[in-house]
């Protein structure tokens, strides 16, 4: 872990420059141009919310603001993990012909995601003031699941990136594991709403415990348990340790599959 | 004082068209279990060392393993064996442009470019007139490189790439491309690198090259070291062992 650090210290400007290329080319040329990425939220808020609030029998209380607040956390991780797991593959070539430190990668695709994520809180935003919704006091809170879901999409952004240069069959996996992963997410659906009996096995999932995070400090006002909070600090430092881990012993090797 | 100094390096390579490219080869792989893996060795046990200021030729047949050295002091391959040592900022010029991306302005593709270099962005602010100054874009520095033409994109890549100041510097082949102008500039970048007594191993088939430039050759056939001396006695018995038939 210490060694993450310093490679991102060392490199800190090409990191930077490399997420910042990614949305440049994301964007180029399109009439709105950044703006798609407070745009896109808010289209996949508004259809998911007028599919979804007429299907959940439960009545939601301002359900656009119950969806966005997991929705685009989710967003953030499912984008990070699918532009990782490119990364190295779609940078080969360079890889054969400058010497770069592989990590940076990934890293630089988490670190775009992450900035499209901090600008598709302005919809959010917007969306509270427009539903006369009150801002909690526990947005404070809100640190907390940042900091373990960017942990653990690091560390899946590692694992995928890396095994994807020696199975490219990893990437299709990937989208399909992601759609299905979706639905096991409270995203459009509250926790409370997995049966009784099923919830040990819903819990097994790492991802609840940032997601809940997000929705209980910003739609409920309310702060997590003790516990699920050290749970998700813990899966998230685990995850990266295991995912960096993994990434560090292979990549000398990866110039040789790409 | 050693730049760059190999000591019995073999690097081993699977090659990439048998290597299994998806799952179901994986699997098919372990249980019919036998390796489908067909394997050479690039470099058969490869020595020799480089001091300061020296200028050093590859030259060889293709294949012979001379981009293969290039690479490994560039840090782009980890020798499967053998232990490398290099002494100092090694930049290459193994191909022009090599990180540029093709949505991205002139201007743009400089601060990339210079950065996975391994220069900062401080670095690279000071040397951008220098680096402007020599690619002669004009009015296109700040158009995407993907409408540059390739004598453009090619003195670009130059120009980046050795604003590095390394003090190892490696070239593969790149005076073949380009116009006669473009290789009158590279030539005249590399004899100030020359004055500068900086260290350069560069591999060339233009053998009329070589001998202007460097003051050792080492000829490389099948991965290993075949003569190692003065252009004049290794070029001589080179071009004998290359004499097309029938002539």
């Amino acid at each position: 872990m210490w060694r993450l650090i310093q490679e991102i210290r060392q490199n800190r400007e090409l990191i930077w420059a490399l997420a910042i290329k990614e949305l440049r080319v994301r964007y180029k040329r399109s009439a709105l141009g950044f703006l798609w990425a407070l745009l896109n939220p808010l289209l996949m808020m508004i259809i998911l919310s007028m599919v979804f609030s007429t299907m959940m029998q439960a009545g939601i209380r301002s359900y656009p603001i119950f969806l966005i607040s997991t929705l685009l956390p989710w967003t953030f991780f499912s984008q990070s993990v699918s532009y990782a797991t490119d990364s190295i593959v779609g940078n080969g070539d360079l890889l054969k012909k400058i010497y770069v430190a592989k990590s940076v990668f990934p890293i630089a695709a988490v670190l775009s995601n992450l900035i499209n994520f901090a600008l598709s809180m302005v919809p959010l935003v917007l969306l509270l003031v427009i539903f006369r919704f009150p801002f909690h006091a526990t947005w404070l809170y809100l640190a907390v699941p940042l900091l373990s879901l960017i942990l653990f999409t690091l560390g899946c952004s590692f694992f995928f990136a890396m095994t994807n240069v020696f199975f490219r069959d990893m990437a299709h996996i990937l989208q399909v594991v992601l759609s299905a992963w979706f639905y096991l997410c409270p995203i459009i659906y509250p926790l409370d709403f997995v049966p009784a009996r099923y919830r040990a096995i819903f819990r097994l999932n790492p991802l609840v415990y940032p997601l809940n995070g997000f929705r209980l400090s910003i739609y409920y006002g309310l702060l997590p348990s003790a516990q699920s909070t050290v749970l998700s600090l813990a899966v998230g430092f685990g995850t990266l340790a295991i995912g960096y881990g993994l990434f560090r012993r292979y990549q000398d090797t990866l110039v040789f599959y790409v | 004082m050693n730049r760059v100094s190999f000591d019995n390096v073999v690097q081993h390579f699977r090659l990439i068209r048998e290597r299994p490219d998806t799952l179901r080869e994986t699997f098919a792989r372990i249980f019919r279990n036998h390796s489908r893996y067909h394997s050479f060795d690039a470099l058969k046990g490869v020595s020799f060392e480089v001091t300061d200021g020296e200028i050093v030729g590859l030259v060889g047949p293709n294949g012979s393993g001379k981009s293969t050295i290039l690479k490994i002091i560039a840090g782009v391959y980890r020798p499967t064996a053998g232990v490398v040592r290099i002494n100092g900022k090694v930049a290459g010029l193994i191909e022009l442009g090599a990180g540029f991306h093709s949505d991205l302005t002139g201007r743009e593709n400089i601060l990339l470019n210079g950065l996975l270099l391994g220069l900062s962005k401080r670095e690279i602010r000071s040397r951008e007139q220098q680096i402007l100054d020599f690619a002669e874009l004009g009015e296109f520095i700040d158009s995407p490189v993907k409408q540059y033409s390739s004598g453009m994109f090619m003195r670009l890549g130059f120009a980046v790439a050795t604003e590095v100041d390394p003090d190892i510097l490696l070239i593969d082949e790149i005076l073949a491309v380009g116009d006669a102008s473009f290789q009158q500039k590279c030539m005249g970048r590399i004899d100030e690198f020359r004055q500068r007594r900086k260290t350069i191993i560069l591999v060339s088939h233009d053998l009329t090259t070589v001998r202007r430039l460097c003051q050792r050759v080492l000829l490389i056939q099948n991965g290993r070291i075949r003569a190692d001396g003065t252009p004049a006695e290794v070029l001589d018995s080179y071009e004998e062992l290359h004499q097309p038939i029938g002539i």
